[in-house]
């Protein structure tokens, strides 16, 4: 890990953006239901999109035709989460009342200002995940300010917006989405890039994750909280990290993609000096109509074409490694990956071990005119599309000699390393949503924030008794469980505290699907562990057993005979045993740990 | 518009929608583009598009400092590199549906694509299908269409066939495009190719409208389409995969907003038209005619559509009467029916029926059930009305049966359009009932 003059050394800049998911009721512009998780699919739609002006990045006219041609998108559509509103075949109801609210709270918890008038926007989006090909988005906060314990991070600005579909998979050229989670309302909060270190990053991803999960009204569970990462470098230019999912890996992504910039800038420099330059492309599928090497010969034989380009100069540099499993050479392929092919073959790579002959590859580099200190890169894909990729690759391999280009990037899955998703859009993809009457945020009842992070932690640590439990408990994603379980039934904080950091993780380590325990059951659990019907050694075992419903619960208990044996029922219980006071305790608990109280046993006996 | 007071502050400044300006006001600074306030929301806020993109609402206050910091950039479309060439020729007529028309993102107003490059920008496929000529007729919304725009549509569709179109597209509003379908089916004979009415149920700027794909198969259909009468094409469904044909006399909007909101009543569906240009014909058509295209814009604008439902005072036909109205089209409950046996008189329609009959108004009758054939012979209130010299419009819908008495009465005397009203000119009336199966065809 670097210290802090060495990110101030090499100009590092850094922002957050956090998506959080609301736990409204319904979504932010229509009456569907927000929680979408067992809802049921009813059947898909097909639609095709347009890119409209300002969103085609790097692509010119021509290249817009042709990928708009292919651009084609299926939604699936759901029961309950899904209604013409969400597949853009009706205007946009009026906006949710408790998930401005919200919003509204969330930027005066972080001493926001809030507009005098809150202009709906239509935000374009060009990936196909909104079936309107926009997001609704609104700034409802700015120039807010987020204190770390004495840093104050700048907040410019709080948006209240509409959370896109999830991404289900794909069909020969289609992208396949779910329509469930579409229109949820989702509140992002950036920060300026003013945090310093890959260190503070993580610590103001973790207040952020922490004051909002504290207000009790945020959606739980995988992807309902997304952190992105604009990351910069001196001379270098802002790149954008989508979906930073784990929080503690946060800092070591950041410090890779800084590794990555500065060996793009390395290489750029070299290029400059090298006078390195990319040369016309030249198709070459002849020279490979009987070759051994099968990428190559399986994409003849249906009809493909082989097309390849000089690079003069860039021998080695394609190869190089700009980090960990990272290479010039695969930025250039994930161009080409960008519009559905599998990759690309570069110079810098062991040729043969793709199977090519010697002879080819000299024919191939007398066709190129390959000198030393050359590299080049070819693709195969049928003709209009091998065309196309091998224009974006060579866009790309030029612009190499800028160093770091503005691109969102993707988190790799797994992995801390990222892939290029898209050129980062500009403010020309926002226009004014004209379905939408402008807010006024007066109408709205101001609700209070968030309870203050340290007045939480007294309380709990007052509630459950032990110190280092209360601090985990307030980190964690369960708290709001906790609390909800903690008012509702009445158990004892120790307990549920216990139960639901330690032991529904032990479970979880052991293989059994806790996921699936919902909500509902676990309370009911604790309900009955707080009337006295069940032990605490029996909600072990329920849990263990993964109870999906309440039903399920009550199933459980009376089927594993799971009740509880007290007053007057234990009494006649401990007449039944002979022996001292221990033996007695021993013998009754060896035979209905499950049943028995052992403090009550304990009482009894006195 | 923002108040006068804002306006004048703003031109004090030098500025004006779509510059940069800075606003100051205590400690708080904003600056940004300046957007022209639509008639929706405070009159007292001023909105500034912020370097993010997002616009937002400023109160105004006299003491506030507006500067311009630098003028705004006037739109123009970008250059296609795209060109029409070697296609078969088509006329597009403009009528103010929003097909073709551009937001400016820096001041929020829309540009109508005129010329054939703009088109093309917006929408490339075009370039591969057919050779465009624009004609930008006028720009209203439907529902403030006359049948003076119908007479203007009729004549500019003559024009661009005497120009060598082979087929004319029609961009219109959805509202009432059915009656301006029915209208123009009435109104051209003889066509020598199609005529093809589309819009858009989504706005097209927004990359997911509609606009595009009913545009390109609207095209399609002009460049090599067979049926050379007046239709609507729009999606068959909510997916971007098919349009659908459908004879202008037998087309209806039957939803408010999905983007397949035009359905065939009673077998109307000319063809299915795909994406990609292939055509599959559904049901019966007229071929391109060899005769002279024939023109008859006339309309009389004395005729109305009135609705019967239970408690409706039929006084309403006295009113029309004294107004001087040569025609009515009652849209009747059922087979046909009136109230015209009713136990309390000042509901019953059989007197007012008769004394408009007798002061030589023609009347009408078609059925609000939208889907089958009036009948007067079932019911005794239906035999009463037909004995009084009501005509019974058979399976024609009442909002083309009430545009055809217009046509009807605009170009032919009384006794000819009575005559006329129940026989069939241009699909309006099918002699034959014909069985439907499915869920939504009846």
């Amino acid at each position: 890990m670097q210290d802090k003059s060495y990110y101030e050394k090499i100009g590092f800049k850094c922002g957050l953006e956090i998506h959080q998911r609301i736990a409204s009721q319904f979504k932010l512009f229509c009456s569907c239901s927000s929680s979408f998780a067992e809802d049921k699919m009813i059947g898909s739609i097909t639609r095709s999109q347009r890119a409209v002006a300002g969103e085609t990045g790097h692509l010119d006219v021509a290249t817009q035709f042709e990928s708009m041609k292919s651009r084609k998108f299926v939604y699936n559509l759901y029961e309950n989460s899904t209604c013409l509103v969400d597949i853009d075949e009706e205007p946009p109801h009026e906006v949710n009342k408790e998930a401005m609210e919200f919003a509204l709270s969330i930027s005066n918890s972080l001493n926001a200002k809030i507009p005098y008038e809150i202009e709906p926007m239509r935000k374009e989006v060009v990936d196909g995940s909104d079936p309107s090909a926009f997001q609704r988005s609104m700034l409802i906060g700015y120039g807010g300010l987020l204190d770390l314990n004495g840093i104050k991070i700048e907040v410019p600005s709080i948006f209240l917006e509409e959370e896109s579909s999830g991404v289900s998979g794909t069909s020969g050229n289609a992208a396949i989405y779910d329509v469930s989670r579409l229109g949820i309302p989702l509140i992002e909060i950036d920060t300026s890039p003013t945090i310093r270190t890959p260190q503070e990053a993580k610590t103001a991803a973790k207040e952020l994750g922490l004051l909002l999960r504290l207000t009790g009204k945020v959606q739980r569970g995988i992807g309902s909280i997304r952190q992105d990462v604009n990351v910069s470098v001196l001379n270098g230019n802002r790149v954008e990290i989508k979906g930073v999912q784990n929080l503690d890996q946060m800092d070591i992504i950041i410090e890779n993609e800084v590794e990555r910039q500065l060996a793009l800038l390395k290489i750029a420099e070299e290029l400059k000096a090298r006078e390195a330059s990319i040369c016309k492309p030249i198709e070459v599928t002849k020279l490979f109509s009987n070759s051994k090497a099968r990428i190559i010969r399986e994409k003849i034989s249906s009809g493909c074409s082989v097309i390849a380009a000089r690079l003069s100069g860039y021998a080695g540099l394609i190869g190089m490694e700009t980090g960990k499993g990272m290479r010039l050479g695969r930025e250039l392929s994930e161009y080409a990956k960008s519009i559905g092919l599998k990759g690309i073959i570069h110079g810098d790579e062991n040729l043969s071990s793709y199977g090519f002959s010697e002879a080819e590859l000299s024919s191939l580099g007398k066709e190129l005119g390959l000198k030393a200190g050359d590299s080049f890169v070819m693709v195969a894909e049928e003709d209009e599309r091998a065309k196309l990729a091998i224009k974006l690759v060579l866009d790309r391999a030029e612009k190499a000699k800028v160093g770091v280009l503005q691109e969102t990037r993707a988190i790799e899955q797994g992995k801390v390393s990222t892939r290029f998703l898209r050129p980062i859009p500009g403010g020309s993809r926002m226009y004014p949503e004209t379905d939408i009457l402008p807010i006024n945020p007066l109408h709205y009842s101001k609700k209070s924030g968030p309870e203050k992070a340290t007045n939480v932690l007294d309380r709990l640590e007052k509630e459950i008794g032990v110190k280092q439990l209360a601090e985990q408990m307030l980190w964690s994603k369960e708290l709001s469980q906790y609390s909800e379980i903690v008012e509702k039934t009445g158990a004892e904080p120790l307990t549920v505290a216990t139960i639901l950091l330690e032991k529904l993780k032990e479970l979880r380590r052991s293989g059994k699907e806790i996921s699936t325990i919902s909500n509902a059951a676990l309370v009911h659990i604790f309900d009955e562990y707080a009337k006295g019907t069940i032990t605490r050694q029996a909600i072990e075992a329920i849990l263990s057993m993964t109870p999906k419903t309440s039903a399920d619960v009550d199933n459980i208990i009376k089927e594993e005979g799971l009740k509880r044996i007290s007053g007057q029922k234990l009494k006649r219980l401990i007449e039944e045993y002979d022996g001292s006071k221990v033996e007695k305790i021993r013998a009754i608990m060896s035979k209905h740990r499950l049943n028995v109280d052992g403090k009550e046993l304990n009482e009894m006996l006195k | 518009m923002y108040s006068a007071e804002i306006e004048k502050a703003i031109r004090s400044a030098g500025a004006k929608a779509g510059d940069m300006i800075r606003i100051t006001e205590g400690d708080e600074t904003f600056e940004g583009i300046l957007i022209p306030r639509s008639e929706a929301g405070d009159p007292a806020a001023l909105i500034l598009k912020l370097q993010n993109g997002y616009n937002i609402g400023i109160k105004f206050s006299g003491s506030m400092k507006i500067e311009r910091i630098k003028p705004g950039s006037s739109f123009s479309f970008p250059k296609s590199a795209l060109r029409f060439s070697g296609h078969e020729k088509i006329g597009l007529i403009y009528t103010g549906g929003t097909i073709g028309s551009k937001v400016d993102y820096t001041t929020g107003g829309v540009h109508m694509a005129t010329k054939p490059e703009e088109l093309l920008y917006e929408i490339p496929e075009l370039s591969v299908i057919a050779d465009i000529k624009v004609n930008n007729l006028m720009s209203i919304a439907s529902d403030d269409m006359t049948y003076k725009e119908w007479q203007m549509i009729a004549n500019a569709v003559k024009d661009a066939f005497a120009d060598g179109a082979r087929g004319v597209i029609i961009t219109h509003g959805t509202d009432t495009m059915h009656y301006t379908s029915a209208a123009l089916s009435f109104m051209l004979t003889n066509l020598p190719g199609p005529v093809i009415l589309t819009g858009a149920q989504r706005s097209p700027d927004r990359g997911s409208s509609d606009a595009f794909m009913n545009l390109i198969c609207a095209s399609h259909f002009s460049t090599k389409g067979l049926a050379a009468e007046v239709s609507i094409c729009m999606h068959m469904g909510t997916s971007d995969d098919y349009c659908t044909i459908i004879r202008g006399t037998r087309a209806r909007k039957m939803h408010t907003s999905r983007r397949d909101a035009f359905k065939d009543v009673g077998g109307g569906t000319i063809a299915d038209v795909r994406i990609d240009g292939e055509i599959d014909y559904i049901g019966r058509y007229q071929g391109a005619s060899e005769a002279k295209l024939e023109l008859r814009t006339k309309f009389e604008p004395k005729v109305a559509l009135v609705k019967i439902y239970p408690n409706s005072d039929p006084d309403i036909l006295k009113y029309y009467s004294e107004k001087g109205y040569k025609g009515i089209i009652l849209e009747a409950t059922g087979l046909g029916h009136l109230p015209v046996s009713t136990v309390h008189k000042e509901f019953n329609w059989l007197q007012a029926v008769n004394e408009a009959v007798d002061k030589g108004m023609v009347i009408g009758v078609s059925s609000q059930c939208i889907y089958g054939r009036v009948n007067p012979r079932v019911y005794k209130n239906a035999r009463m009305l037909n004995d009084a010299g009501v005509i019974y419009c058979e399976d024609m819908m009442p909002e083309v049966a009430y545009v055809k008495l217009g046509f009807l009465l605009g170009n032919y005397k009384h006794d000819k359009s009575a005559e006329m009203l129940c026989k069939n000119i241009a699909g309006e009336i099918t002699e034959r009932s014909e069985i439907r199966l499915g869920s939504d065809a009846r």
